[in-house]
């Protein structure tokens, strides 16, 4: 990437969902083509000084490659940068742009054949809507599925221009609303009302199950959404490989611990309770192997179920969980051979 | 010196070599037949598929996605599943119980710390991947994890191949069949697409189409093929059709492309074939057939038979009349197409181990025969040479 800013004078500024967000068009001068091509969902960096202070933010480009160089962005409740850009740019201003970067970005092939499916909220929209037009116009034997999260029908960002493209490409393209408040006087009906979560997720799979069977998931939401989502693609078996994510509107989600932490352990076996020490890392199955005690427990590869057991008090991470279904998992239910702590002190019991 | 038929020696006909090399260079390196997209229906299923020399399986994940492996545990090579089946979330080979996930990945070994005192490396140990996808409502194999795709592959071909969309259609199951023909897998391939034969080995059974206008052609090692209605047939066409119409107005004729290598397809206004080719030996080959029909009703079937009764009540007949006929059950007098390409293909088959044997000059509708024979020794070049 280039780190230098380039100045690029604004070409358009259009209002989106009533003002709540605005689409800013650069004019892009032949000599920075080449500096400033980009791959769907990458993003540039703006820089402005406002109140004698330097600002940079980073926004999606939500064009495909070949399009207007252009960015979306909602405002942000006092957020200084996003109306800054809402109330005062206007064409012909001059600003501090950065190239395009970023790795959440889909190189479309037109001999590639894939499944896509765009999992989006909010704002998030922005790359993936590059994405699915790159798809749409580059990659011809691929489909693209989106299913988009949003508070109501008023502020779904690109609402008509997503309409448009469902009637370009019908049997290339869906796109299902999900709607967490929909009004009473809406102009839509969403395809669910909530939020974008594993159950949903897998309605939509099975509604639209993929053909082409190279398939890529495109996760792009605020707050706990990214995790959520790979979540429940992950109970569904996807592999990790073809799950792909930026977080947007709530800074990067941390990822869960997968190192166990040393832990106090109550154990109930046989109906007597016993104190184990669990070491660093160590699976709660081999800490109890350890204190001489004889719990049930077979292939340890977190297949068979045979050392399942109930969590009472405290907090596990669990590396495998085959042999659970998600509604084991709501009762209780651990895999004590794939469990290590999460919490210095907890309880489990080996008895029904 | 090499006897030879037109562009192929006899030898490519009879022999075990090329047999094998054939088995080893085509059927082993390109996208195979595995099934229709409906025999993996649901989460769990499974099926597996011999395809040249690997034995290959697809199964679908909780994520609708297919996954295909060759069908071989990591321990001791056995098969680890049968021809179909449905599993919940792993696959365990019935040897030593080893278990893998649908992913592949070799998750549990029974008693791993007593049998490998000194370790195992399960991540080393995951099935070996394949390929899948589905084109045209087909599943379609391929050995390597990374092949080109099927975009790559029958992209080309695609737009002539009809107006057809598989998916939509539904199975007529009495018409699934399976039959070994004693010949080669390349002479029945060519009767496939012989447009000289159409006229006369089928004159009293194929002639609702126009074999005189057909067009056809090459795209590659893909060969494509369509022909209007007759004019007897095509005069009431909407009318005539045996069962209701497959595709929409105002597609008409016969698609009948033979994909490289031994995938014929065969589809009309009314219906969608499969002609999936394998050959079994240098003198014996299997042919399996499945058929879709419009996604109608009993009544709509109902109607169109009734509708086209009266031109199908005297159409067709025995190619020789009864007089010629040797008995009940010569092919000859079958009014069965297929059973006059079979017998075709059999009779030529038993004269390529004559001493006399030569060929005659190919025809001009023959010119598909000598064109796979071409596609076939293209072929073999690029894949000994490597380029």
């Amino acid at each position: 990437m280039n780190p230098n800013f380039f100045s690029l004078r604004i070409a358009e500024i259009q209002p989106e969902i009533k003002g709540k967000a605005t689409s800013v068009i650069f004019d892009l001068p032949a000599n920075l083509a080449e500096t400033f091509r980009w791959q769907a969902g990458q993003h540039v960096t703006l820089r402005f000084h406002l109140n004698g202070t330097e600002q940079r933010r980073s926004y999606t480009i939500s064009n495909p490659p070949g399009a207007p160089l252009r960015i979306t962005v909602k405002r942000v409740v006092d957020g200084m940068v996003s109306n800054h850009i809402g109330d005062h740019l206007k064409p012909g201003d001059m600003i501090d742009v950065m190239p395009p970067f970023g790795q959440f970005s889909l190189s479309p092939d037109a001999l590639n054949r894939r499944t896509h499916y765009f999992f989006g909220a909010g704002s998030g929209i922005t790359p993936l809507f590059a994405m699915i037009n790159a798809v749409l116009e580059e990659e011809p034997h691929s489909v693209a599925h989106l299913i988009y999260g949003n508070i109501d029908d008023g502020s779904i960002i690109f609402h008509n221009e997503l309409g448009k493209l469902t009637a370009e490409h019908g049997s290339r393209f869906t796109v299902r609303h999900v709607l967490s408040a929909p009004s009473m006087w809406r102009s839509i009906s969403p395809w669910r009302k909530g939020r974008v979560d594993a159950g949903l997720i897998k309605d939509a799979i099975a509604e639209t199950p993929p053909v082409a069977q190279d398939v890529q998931y495109w996760v792009c939401g605020p707050g706990t959404m990214n995790a959520d989502v790979k979540d429940a693609l992950m109970a569904l078996d996807a592999p990790a490989s073809r799950i792909h994510m930026e977080s947007f509107g709530g800074g990067e989600v941390a990822a869960p611990s997968v190192i166990g932490v040393a832990a106090k352990a109550k154990v109930e076996l046989d109906g007597a309770v016993h104190d184990v020490s669990v070491a660093e890392n160590e699976t709660l199955l081999n800490a109890v192997l350890s204190a001489g005690l004889a719990p049930p427990f077979s292939c340890q590869s977190g297949v068979c179920g045979a050392c399942k057991a109930r969590l009472t008090n405290g907090q596990v991470h669990m590396r495998a969980r085959m042999a659970l279904e998600d509604s084991d998992i709501a009762r209780g239910e651990i895999l004590s051979c794939q469990s290590v702590a999460a919490s210095d002190e907890l309880s489990i019991s080996f008895d029904k | 010196m090499t006897r030879m038929y037109h562009h192929l020696p006899v030898d490519a006909y009879t022999s075990q070599d090329w047999f094998d090399r054939e088995q080893r260079l085509i059927f082993s390196r390109t996208w195979r037949y595995a099934g229709l997209a409906e025999d993996v229906p649901e989460p769990g299923h499974f099926i597996s598929v011999q395809a040249g020399l690997n034995n290959i399986f697809i199964v679908m994940g909780r994520d609708h996605r297919l996954r295909a492996f060759h069908n071989i545990c990591r321990h001791r090579g056995t098969q680890l599943i049968r021809a179909v089946g449905k599993t919940q979330k792993a696959l365990t080979c019935p040897y030593h119980d080893w278990t893998y996930d649908l992913e592949g990945n070799l998750i549990s070994v029974p008693d791993e710390a007593k049998e490998y005192p000194n370790g195992i490396d399960k991540s080393c140990l995951g099935l070996k991947p394949a390929s899948v996808d589905i084109w045209r409502g087909m599943l379609f194999v391929h050995p390597d994890p990374n092949p080109p795709s099927l975009a790559d592959w029958f992209g080309a071909v695609d737009p002539l191949l009809g107006p057809h969309k598989p998916e939509e259609l539904v199975e007529y199951p009495d018409a699934r069949r399976s039959y070994e023909i004693k010949a080669n897998w390349k002479i029945v391939v060519e009767n496939y697409i012989d447009v000289y034969h159409l006229s006369h080995l089928h004159s009293n059974t194929l002639h609702m189409y126009d074999h005189a206008w057909a067009e056809y052609g090459w795209k590659g090692l893909h060969y494509h093929f369509w022909e209007p209605p007759a004019p007897e047939y095509a005069k009431n066409l909407e009318k005539n059709l045996p069962t209701p119409r497959a595709i929409p107005e105002p597609h008409i004729g016969a698609w009948v492309p033979m994909l490289f290598p031994g995938i014929g397809l065969g589809a009309g206004e009314d219906s969608w074939n499969i002609f999936i080719i394998t050959p079994l030996g240098p003198d014996l080959t299997r042919v399996e057939n499945r058929t879709k029909l419009a996604n109608a009703s009993g009544w709509e079937f109902q109607k169109q038979e009734w509708s086209s009764w009266s031109f199908w009540k005297d159409f067709g007949g025995p190619k020789y009349p009864d007089g010629d006929a040797t008995g009940e059950d010569d092919p000859m007098a079958s009014g069965d197409f297929t059973a006059e390409d079979i017998y075709a293909c059999e009779q030529q088959q038993k004269s390529l181990t004559s001493p006399y044997f030569e060929v005659g000059p190919a025809a001009n509708g023959e010119s598909p025969v000598v064109g796979h024979q071409k596609a076939i020794l293209g072929f073999l070049e690029t894949q000994e040479t490597g380029s």
